[in-house]
């Protein structure tokens, strides 16, 4: 009886809106988040910003070193060591500022506290801060940098289809601006 | 011809003992400029390290920049015996390692603002080397001297692109140096010797603006 109205309760559980696909079957260094976690760090000052939070957002904590490729279908944001390369398309990649960074990144929007080495390639914008250290070369539709960054390389700015001015920086996105998000569920490969 | 006309920019003043942050008007960029309008997709070098304003202005046109901090790496390779570390065979290559490591021929133009001013012999004709050799051919450079004879020390400036003839210079703190020598036009034109064309413009504001044309 007992295990009869388990059963019954158990495919109520998903409640997906029709049409959404039900996630396909996850590698075992696949991981499925809901809620901002980290990896690893117990004593991490840097948070991620609050906006990127609520679609489901991953973090590698400062005392994470990763090699190799991160694939990242949520916000990510990185606060730790990374060498190889980093995908996050269509969703925000955030180096926080205790991350070293030696990969090629690729994102909609890219946000910079830290040190990165290595081409970063942005659909939508690139935000450097002041206290980022960037060598390498930028491929972006629009580039926000403060005074005080330290960068060292090219900056590529790709047209936007709509024929609007590419270069000029938003001071605030507009979430709308944003491509709808994937009803996907949020996940990041580590390979 | 156009004088450059400097004007005071109270909200922007530095702290004590820097002089403050000015706007000029500026005829060697209003004639780089020129440059810019007649094509797109140019390649330009802007050595006075990454800023929005600049990025935006030259972005905005259709181009492609670069951004080089020449004065940073100075900084870094010479630390505080600025004059005589670059006497040091070591320093002044590690200097050269780290600056300039483009191809050849890889950009139409190239904002080297006040940088040059700073080095000494023969670091300085080797830099100037370099810089000819990414240029591509009838590709052009921006740069500034301070044309005051009696100063004794050169502030050094960061360049922000306001328009297509006005700049904002702001002191870059920290960064006052003893003058080396005094660049007059006879040792600019020997300087670029191996330039195709320079070309000095008059300032009433101890700067000396010089487009050299490879």
């Amino acid at each position: 009886m007992w295990s009869k109205r388990r059963e019954d309760e158990l495919p109520q559980q998903p409640q997906r809106p029709a049409g959404v696909p039900a996630p396909p079957a996850q590698p075992t260094v696949e991981t499925q988040r809901r809620e901002p976690q980290t990896m690893s760090s117990p004593s991490r000052t840097f948070e991620p910003e609050t906006p990127s939070t609520r679609g489901g957002s991953a973090a590698l904590g400062k005392n994470v070193t990763v090699k190799g490729q991160i694939f990242a279908r949520e916000d990510l944001t990185i606060d730790g060591e990374v060498e190889g390369t980093v995908e996050c398309q269509e969703h925000r990649l955030t180096i926080g500022p205790n991350a070293r960074v030696q990969a090629g990144l690729k994102a909609r929007e890219i946000i910079i506290h830290g040190s990165i080495q290595g081409n970063v390639d942005a659909t939508d914008k690139i935000d450097i801060k002041k206290e980022a250290k960037l060598v390498g070369d930028i491929k972006t539709s629009r580039i926000v940098i403060e005074d005080g960054a330290y960068f060292k390389g090219s900056i590529d700015i790709s047209k936007v289809a709509s024929g609007k001015p590419a270069q000029a920086p938003a001071p605030q996105p507009s979430p709308a601006a944003a491509p709808p998000t994937s009803p996907t569920p949020a996940s990041t490969v580590v390979k | 011809m156009r004088f450059g006309v400097q004007k005071e920019t109270p909200a922007k003043t530095p702290g004590k003992g820097l002089p403050s942050a000015v706007t000029r008007q500026s005829s060697g960029f209003e004639q780089f400029c020129s440059t810019l309008r007649s094509k797109e997709g140019l390649s330009i070098l802007d050595m006075s390290g990454a800023s929005q304003a600049n990025i935006s202005f030259i972005t905005g046109m259709g181009h492609r920049i670069s951004s080089d901090d020449i004065v940073g790496t100075m900084q870094e390779c010479f630390g505080a015996d600025f004059l005589e570390a670059q006497q040091a065979p070591s320093l002044a290559q590690r200097f050269l390692d780290q600056t300039l490591t483009f191809p050849d021929e890889f950009f139409d133009g190239a904002l080297v603002w006040d940088a040059l001013q700073l080095l000494t012999s023969p670091l300085l004709e080797h830099t100037v080397e370099q810089l000819l050799r990414v240029l591509r051919p009838n590709g052009q450079m921006l740069v500034f001297f301070n044309a005051d004879e009696k100063a004794k020390q050169i502030p050094v400036y960061n360049y922000r692109i306001q328009d297509q003839k006005t700049l904002l210079q702001t002191p870059r703190p920290g960064t006052s140096f003893q003058r080396s020598q005094f660049f007059n036009n006879r040792s600019l034109e020997k300087l670029f010797q191996k330039a195709a064309s320079v070309k000095f413009f008059l300032t009433r504001d101890h700067l000396r603006e010089v487009i050299v044309r490879r």
